[in-house]
């Protein structure tokens, strides 16, 4: 008799804290999947500002092919990565390509001078910012919510709820080298 | 306190603001149908709560009235403003940015407003605008931002406004006691409304004065400054509000915390002990102090 009403005890407790844990795990991947959302706006709308740069380039200065290929290939390399880590090595690379571009640029005035130019250069800098502040507010909504799920006691239920540890929006230098090397290839 | 705390707890004294509202109107009620009129306490019930949510959906119109401020149309009037605000809300994880509004009055300051985070807004006067660097202007931006994304706005705005609705109530019954006196015979009856008017005001203020809790400007600093990374900038910002002496033109009691910097005169002399128990605001000194603990740096 006292052995149930220990176990029914036992029970009540464990479900009520499934129930804490559950709804807890479930509103920290909501706002993990919002910060993933806020950065993937601001990445496509990078990504749909990078034509029209390399259009208004090529008016003035086409001849700086290597240049202005490295941004389309980083550009095309952003649109194919499947995960946060690939996005992040990318978008590096992007910036990389983006800030030689523009370091060029400065070697044609009337380049520097088109309305056009600086609306965009403007615009990718706006957009810039913004994906840094989308990268603080999603690394730290991933750190609190892999917390979650990998601390103990939570990280013995977790997995069977379905809850995983999220990848960090931050690429190592391997992440960039391993999609350098495919550019390299295709330019071969 | 952690963020999910402050906005639970938020939450929590949201209802009970209104709990209290509901309760307030409903012992007006009560107190007019036993002593006066039956029929005329139920109309009393009735209009007040009719009134207070009216007053709550309008609280847009309210706050912006009192503060003298206009929309910004669209994001051609003022591009950095606007981009500043967007990039501002990204980094709070807000899912919409907060409309923009300004306050023409050249005494720097800013306020934040709104029921839900997808309805909220921010103003910022015309002085801040002009006064800020770009750094700064951020930093303040981010300021009004937090208090939006840990729902220090909702509840900061349901309190003007239901405070104001019993305000206008004790007003009623204060009339109505004089009007009694001057009539016929001097009946018990007439004092009762004095004593409600009497007995609500405390009441109300001491509702308000949990709205304005002081430790929710220290959270809003800390959380800008976490937001930018950049706890400086907030402390720059504070500072410059602090050498400036302007105050707003069109300062109004009831929506003055919900700005920055407390925009109504402070009382020097005898009064000021009183004034400070009752300041919506923290020293901006301490504010400051507390940014350069956090952040490791002192301002010159």
């Amino acid at each position: 008799m006292t052995l149930a009403i220990v176990l029914a005890a036992v029970g009540a407790v464990l479900v009520a804290y499934l129930l804490y844990l559950y709804n807890r795990l479930v509103r920290l991947r909501n706002e993990v999947d919002t910060g993933w959302s806020n950065i993937d706006v601001t990445l496509k709308r990078r990504t749909d500002l990078i034509p029209n740069l390399v259009e208004a380039v090529k008016g003035y200065a086409a001849h700086e092919r290597e240049v202005l290929q490295n941004v389309t290939e980083a550009r095309a390399a952003l649109q194919a990565a499947q995960t946060p880590i690939a996005a992040a090595a990318a978008d590096d690379l992007l910036g990389l390509a983006l800030d030689r571009l523009f370091a060029v640029a400065e070697a044609y005035p009337d380049l520097k001078a088109s309305e056009n130019f600086l609306h965009l250069q403007e615009e990718l800098v706006d957009t810039e910012n913004k994906i840094a502040a989308a990268r603080r507010y999603y690394n730290q909504t991933v750190m609190v919510s892999n917390n979650a799920v990998q601390t103990f006691p939570a990280l013995l239920f977790a997995g069977a709820l379905g809850f995983r540890a999220r990848e960090f929006f931050e690429a190592s230098e391997e992440d960039r080298q391993a999609i350098q090397v495919t550019f390299d290839r295709t330019t071969a | 306190m952690t963020l999910q705390q402050q906005i639970r707890a938020n939450r929590l004294r949201s209802a009970f603001v209104v709990l209290l509202f509901v309760l307030l109107i409903a012992a007006v009620g009560a107190a007019i149908a036993f002593g006066v009129d039956r029929s005329l306490g139920v109309g009393v019930v009735a209009a007040g709560l009719a009134y207070g949510v009216i007053s709550l959906l309008s609280s847009r119109r309210m706050v912006t009235s009192l503060a003298h401020a206009t929309p910004v149309a669209s994001k051609a009037d003022d591009p950095e403003l606007f981009r500043m605000v967007e990039t501002v809300s990204i980094a709070a994880g807000l899912a919409k940015p907060p409309q923009i509004w300004v306050i023409d009055d050249p005494a720097p300051n800013a306020l934040a407003s709104g029921l839900r985070p997808d309805t909220s807004l921010v103003a910022v006067t015309t002085g801040l605008r002009r006064l800020m660097s770009r750094r700064e202007l951020e930093a303040v931006i981010a300021h009004e931002v937090a208090h939006i994304r840990n729902r220090d706005t909702r509840l900061m705005t349901m309190a003007a406004v239901l405070v104001g609705v019993i305000a206008m109530i004790c007003d009623i019954a204060f009339r109505m006691a004089l009007s009694g006196r001057g009539r016929r015979d001097q009946s018990p009856v007439s004092v009762i409304p004095v004593i409600i008017a009497l007995v609500l005001a405390p009441i109300a203020a001491v509702m308000l004065q949990m709205a304005l809790s002081r430790r929710r400007e220290f959270l809003a600093d800390a959380s800008a400054a976490a937001m930018l990374n950049d706890a400086e900038a907030m402390a720059l910002a504070l500072r410059k509000l602090q050498l400036d002496q302007q105050t707003l033109h069109y300062a109004d009691h009831a929506i003055a915390h919900l700005f920055i910097e407390s925009p109504v005169h402070r009382i020097r002399g005898v009064g000021e002990l009183l004034g400070s128990l009752f300041q919506t605001h923290p020293p901006l000194d301490e504010r400051i102090r507390r940014l350069e603990e956090a952040g490791g740096f002192r301002l010159g």
